[in-house]
């Protein structure tokens, strides 16, 4: 048994299960992070965006497994 | 304390609970086919090796994340709150609406009584074998425990409840199957990851807009109306998604 190698196998597991969501997470935050900071957006849209890209993400991720396991 | 900062302490209690029902349930599950398969000795001690290296985890990383300063400590622990959270919530709706198989603890619990018996056919000490495979069980699953346990006490110094609400449910998880003595197969396991989901993606979109610096209307009271948000989506997803796979049929 290589308990090293499941424990790191769950850990990606937990952050990477699905690699496109993540990823969609991470731009999401980067792009709001980057209005605020650099283009000195008012924090409120940020975090405006933030609330409906993650709604959208969920909602994608969601539908596109659903589509996946029909065809 | 205001409405919001109960609203906040509750909410990292109730999702630290909640989360290591779900865990603790998973593991139960593999401590207790290896004592009945082996007797309790091999179980109680990987099971205890384990709960100490998780502890350690506990004390090493609690202090480092205090050095982290709170808005950089907020995004990072956001964003792996977004994913992590956002992830368990599809997986829910997916298991909920049947496009992936449910967790089984009784097919858990049957298959890894078989591989046990399957190794003891080769091995003529199985003892550390069935130690090593509750270790792994309970490190593995508390795993997610600690990452929960940190991540919604850190951002507001909830480190002590949160980590009481998980041990809360270790106590109960272990009481129920000391008395039951077989899976917990009935537990509404998939609706407690619903539940979990709601709650830690809920946190995590807080956490992430208080880490890029927005100061949400209500304040506190703002993580209450995420979770009714997710909560509403997801049910949404959820019924529209079983529609889809109706009209599929």
């Amino acid at each position: 048994m290589n308990i090293l190698g499941d424990v790191a196998k769950e850990l990606l597991a937990m952050f990477l299960a699905d690699a496109r969501l993540t990823l969609s997470i991470l731009i999401l935050v980067a792009i709001a992070a980057m209005l605020v900071d650099w283009l000195h957006v008012s924090p409120l849209l940020g975090g405006g965006l933030l609330v409906v890209g993650t709604v959208l993400i969920l909602v994608e991720a969601v539908v596109r497994e659903t589509n996946r396991s029909e065809s | 304390m205001d409405t919001g900062s109960w609203a906040v302490v509750a909410s990292a209690v109730g999702s630290a609970f909640l989360a290591s029902l779900v865990e603790v349930v998973e593991a139960f599950t593999i401590i207790l086919a290896v004592g009945t398969l082996r007797g309790w000795r091999p179980a109680v001690v990987g099971t205890l090796i384990a709960l100490a290296v998780l502890g350690l985890l506990i004390v090493l990383l609690g202090p480092l994340i205090n050095l982290v300063p709170l808005p950089v400590l907020q995004l990072v622990i956001g964003m792996l709150l977004l994913v992590f959270g956002l992830g368990w919530l599809r997986k829910a709706i997916l298991r909920a609406a049947g496009i992936i198989p449910f967790h089984d603890e009784e097919a858990i619990f049957a298959s890894e009584t078989t591989r046990l018996a399957e190794v003891a056919r080769h091995h003529t000490s199985l003892d550390w074998i069935a130690g090593l495979t509750a270790f792994k069980a309970v490190l593995l699953e508390g795993l997610e425990v600690v990452f929960i346990v940190l991540a919604v006490g850190a951002g507001r110094a909830l480190l002590w409840p949160a980590a009481v609400g998980a041990l809360a449910a270790c106590a109960g998880i272990l009481c129920v199957g000391a008395i039951i003595h077989r899976p917990l197969a009935r537990v509404p396991e998939n609706s407690l990851k619903f539940g979990v989901g709601v709650m830690l993606s809920a946190f995590g979109l807080f956490w992430t807009g208080e880490g890029i610096g927005v100061s949400w209307p209500g304040r506190d009271l703002a993580l209450l109306a995420f979770i009714g948000l997710f909560l509403s989506v997801s049910l949404a997803a959820l019924s529209l998604v079983r529609r889809k796979s109706m009209v599929a049929l």
